[in-house]
């Protein structure tokens, strides 16, 4: 099939569903699960593009989530500005931190980098919870406004739902086009090996920072969604443990694998809400996951669900 | 000045706790190349456990800590036989997923045990403590001091002076010649696992006094673990143990002259700082990438 | 060693001054340096651990040498990185292939183009009529490139697929992809057979005749001696010879550096 055809059929059939979803549904809460899953995918992407394509692994990913969360919180609540206006401050933020970081940290690799992102994940969390001044300590910070075009709510419902899910469909199209071009193959020859990219011409530093701002951005643009659907918010939801989640998604989904990450975010969306079990045993199953995903299917469930389909069409 | 000895008494104590800490990652990664993100909560089910054993079912301490380190290491064994031993394709970011996802299968598990609420212990004597300068040392912090102090020789004696110990610096220093001489490499694999977990469950039965012990304990830890490993150089044991002892101090003093809003940043600040400027570790030497 | 300015062509296209490396207690290079001309094909060989694959990683800038000097066409590298001289022309092979496995032998040898091409994420997104032209003319040289190794037939396939010979050549498409200057070649006869020694012999010449210089660590003597206009010859870090491939057959250090070395 000719790629420009496969990209109409598959982003319409895509839009559909989204579309045919948010008239349909009439339940405000599957409306929000629906949204969550969204969110969720927007960051797996993200931080698929990162560990998948590029082979740095981040356990600190949460923390621009949480950026781009409490700049435009704190910038909306105590100085009042508008929440759009805050948008273009939370994605800089977040990608200006993600640069100033990166610099040194993604000279490291493997497990240092993989400690190096996760210290910094910890400091970011420490900065949410005792600056309570501007961030509201622990107990977070209420009152955020929500989203609004003059009259029209985008906060809310199947507004939300199309502004999030509008968002996952553009991330998704400027991934697939990155992935598919010279920086995608300099980020993918990287992951194999990163001295043997570096030996044949790429600049390594320079596309590894590149694309850990790219991921930060994009998790703190879903941070301001988040932040003004939810219109308040607390360092817990950017924890460690929500890095862990985060990693978790793009694992089961598959490294290096764009729809795997709609896949493992809709798998670990959905599933703790079918299965209530997961409220206690939430850190077991989630510990189980990656490590079972790790040592039995380490290319993620997307690409042997793939497998599984071919074998059975050439059968 | 006594307050000056106060910080440096508790920093040593700390400092111990971290130094053993450190040790247990340490020796891991010397005999494996692996760095086990669940070893924090190796030190929090020790502590646990300890709770458990002695102050809940009042066995004799002697019992309880013996009985507690050897379930540790079982546990470490367990831990690599079921998920280290089963993988596929060892890439250091496929290990650190597995072991992150088993410190989070850990910390579930004990929240699960042992519920959410912090348990504490009593000191290992009711002795008064020591005024040394105007300051006072726990007698607990004696206990700590003695305990690693002990632990460490006897970790050089096992290093130096026996066999096993020597076949496991030669894993080491190149598996692939170890094997060639004829050294079960597996077999030192599985030992490394099971000393440096025991190592945390004993990290965990001396620290049960001084903290609250909950199943959220871990993680912050064995972050300060691996600081004071990468301080003295990952891989090198003399260099764990010192930079346990740095850290401890570092961290006291900046709680005490600065503010105790930053002892936690301390260490992380530390730790970044170390990745950044020269991540071999201050004893540790230059590592080259090779072709 | 400042290379007379006067006469372009006749200075060496590289040349190594006083290069020493050594790791803890080794001495991987100690003291070496010698000059490799234009359009030839110099020969560098020593026995095992002798230091040849650290010379080429101090020649592209993978290891930093702890002193000396290397001057590619007159300019000194001093700390350039590695992605820098591959831009400047300096382009090389690996003792262990180093390919991406999982990508295409195409985007192989497109990442090999990376230094000869600008697109950035920006182009990636937005595909100007430009970015797709400069896409295009990628795709194209490196598909001639295959084509010159004799590799177009499997430029679809996952590159650690193919068999072990055809690896190397593909690294070699990789490497003329940068449009190289200079071309350093790690053992690239190593695990090949008679007929495809012989047929990499032929494939070199013609590498040169593209006017790229060479320089080639090989432990195939009879190869060596029969493409190299020049050879080179490294013992426990040092230089012990320097010559015409005939020359260096007669030289005691090298007999004496090779006693009980079966190639010889
Ligand atoms: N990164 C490194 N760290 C430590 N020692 C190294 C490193 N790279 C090379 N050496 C040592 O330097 C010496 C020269 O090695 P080198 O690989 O350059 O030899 P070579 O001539 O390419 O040998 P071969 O013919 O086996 O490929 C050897 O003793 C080797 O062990
Ligand atoms: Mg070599």
């Amino acid at each position: 099939m000719k790629p420009i055809l496969r990209n109409i059929l598959v982003y319409g059939a895509f839009i559909g569903v989204v579309a045919a979803y948010g008239l349909l549904e009439k339940s405000t809460y599957y409306l929000q699960l629906a949204t969550f899953v969204g969110l969720n995918t927007l960051l797996a992407v993200g931080l698929n593009m990162l560990m998948g394509y590029a082979g740095q692994i981040s356990l600190g990913h949460a923390a621009f989530y949480g950026l781009g969360a409490y700049v435009s919180g704190m910038l909306t609540v105590h100085l009042g500005w508008s929440p759009w206006a805050t948008l273009p401050c939370a994605l800089f933020a977040a990608g200006a931190v993600a640069y100033v970081v990166g610099l040194p940290t993604l000279r490291l690799t493997g497990y240092y980098l993989a400690m190096g992102t996760l210290g910094f994940g910890m400091i970011v969390n420490i900065l949410f919870r005792e600056f309570r001044r501007f961030t509201g300590g622990p107990s977070g910070l209420p009152g955020l406004p929500e989203l609004t075009i003059g009259s029209i709510n985008l906060s809310h419902g199947a507004n939300a739902l199309f502004l999030v899910w509008g968002c996952v469909i553009v991330a998704f199209f400027i991934c697939e086009r990155i992935v598919d071009s010279r920086m995608g193959r300099a980020l993918r020859a990287i992951h194999y090996s990163e001295r043997a990219a570096a030996a044949v011409g790429v600049n390594t530093a320079s596309a590894k920072l590149a694309i850990f701002v790219f991921a930060a951005v994009i998790a703190a643009l879903a941070g301001f969604l988040y932040a003004h659907m939810i219109t308040f918010i607390s360092p817990s939801t950017f924890n460690f443990l929500a890095s862990v989640k985060l990693v978790a998604m793009v694992v089961i989904g598959g490294m290096a694998s764009i729809w795997g990450s709609l896949l493992g975010a809709s798998l670990l969306t959905l599933l703790p809400d079918f299965l209530h079990v997961f409220a206690e045993y939430e850190m077991i199953i989630y510990g189980l996951i990656l490590m079972l995903v790790m040592i039995f299917f380490p290319e993620g469930l997307f690409k042997n669900l793939v497998k599984l389909y071919e074998r059975a069409k050439n059968r | 000045m006594p307050e000056f000895y106060q910080y440096l008494f508790s920093g040593l104590t700390n400092g111990a706790i971290y130094a053993i800490i450190a040790l247990g990652f340490s020796m891991l990664f010397a005999a494996t190349d692996l760095i086990n993100f669940a070893h924090g909560e190796f030190v929090m089910i020790g502590a646990l456990i300890l709770v458990t054993l002695w102050p809940v079912m009042g066995l004799p301490l002697p019992l309880a800590f013996v009985i507690t380190v050897l379930a540790t290491g079982i546990l470490g064994i367990v831990f690599e036989r079921l998920a280290i031993r089963t993988v596929k394709k060892p890439d250091p970011i496929v290990l650190v997923i597995i072991t992150v996802g088993a410190g989070i299968f850990l910390r579930g598990v004990a929240m699960i045990i042992w519920g959410k609420t912090a348990k504490g212990a009593p000191p290992f004597s009711k002795m008064p403590p020591l005024e040394i300068g105007g300051a006072y040392l726990l007698a607990q912090s004696v206990w700590i001091l003695g305990i690693v102090l002990a632990t460490v020789l006897v970790m050089h004696f096992f290093y130096s002076r026996t066999l096993t110990g020597k076949a496991m610096s030669a894993c080491a220093i190149n598996k692939r010649a170890a094997s060639l001489l004829g050294i079960a490499t597996q077999r030192m694999t599985l030992l490394a696992f099971a000393v440096s977990a025991a190592l945390g469950g004993m990290a965990g039965v001396i620290i049960a006094p001084i903290t609250m012990n909950e199943y959220e304990m871990g993680a912050i830890l064995g972050l300060k673990g691996f600081c004071a490993a990468m301080l003295g150089g990952l891989g090198n044991s003399w260099g764990a143990v010192v930079g346990g002892f740095a850290l401890g101090i570092a961290e006291a003093m900046a709680v005490g002259y600065v503010s105790s809003s930053m002892k936690d940043a301390v260490a992380f600040l530390l730790l970044l700082l170390i990745l950044y400027v020269r991540p071999t570790g201050i004893l540790g030497g230059k590592a080259i990438a090779r072709f | 060693m400042n290379a007379p300015k006067t006469d372009e062509s006749a200075r060496p296209l590289l040349a190594l001054d006083g290069i020493s490396k050594s790791f803890g207690g080794v001495r991987a290079s100690h003291d070496v340096s010698f000059a490799v001309e234009r359009k030839s094909i110099t020969g560098l060989i020593g026995p095992n651990g002798a230091g040849k694959t650290t010379l080429f990683n101090i020649i592209t800038g993978v290891y930093s040498k702890d002193c000396g000097s290397i001057f590619f066409d007159g300019q000194d590298l001093g700390k350039s990185p590695v992605h820098k001289r591959v831009s400047m022309g300096i382009a090389r092979t690996f003792q262990n292939v180093e390919l991406f496995s999982g990508m295409s032998v195409l985007e192989n040898v497109l990442v090999g183009r990376h230094v000869r091409t600008k697109c950035g994420f920006f182009g990636a997104v937005a595909r100007l009529p430009r970015h797709r032209e400069e896409e295009r003319l990628a795709q194209k040289y490196c598909m001639e490139m295959l084509d010159f190794v004799g590799m177009a037939h499997v430029a679809k396939k996952p590159a650690g697929d193919l068999p072990f010979g055809w690896q190397r050549l593909v690294e070699i498409a990789r490497a003329l992809a940068s449009q190289p200057r200079l071309l350093l070649l790690d053992e690239p006869a190593a695990g090949l057979n008679a007929m495809e020694t012989k047929q990499l012999g032929e494939l070199l010449g013609q590498i040169r005749q593209r006017g790229v210089t060479l320089l080639l660590v090989e432990h195939d003597m009879s190869l060596t001696m029969e493409v190299c206009d020049y050879i080179a010859v490294l013992d426990q870090g040092r230089k012990i010879a320097f010559g015409t491939p005939r020359q260096i057959q007669a030289d005691k250090a090298v007999i004496a550096a090779y006693l009980g070395q079966e190639e010889f």
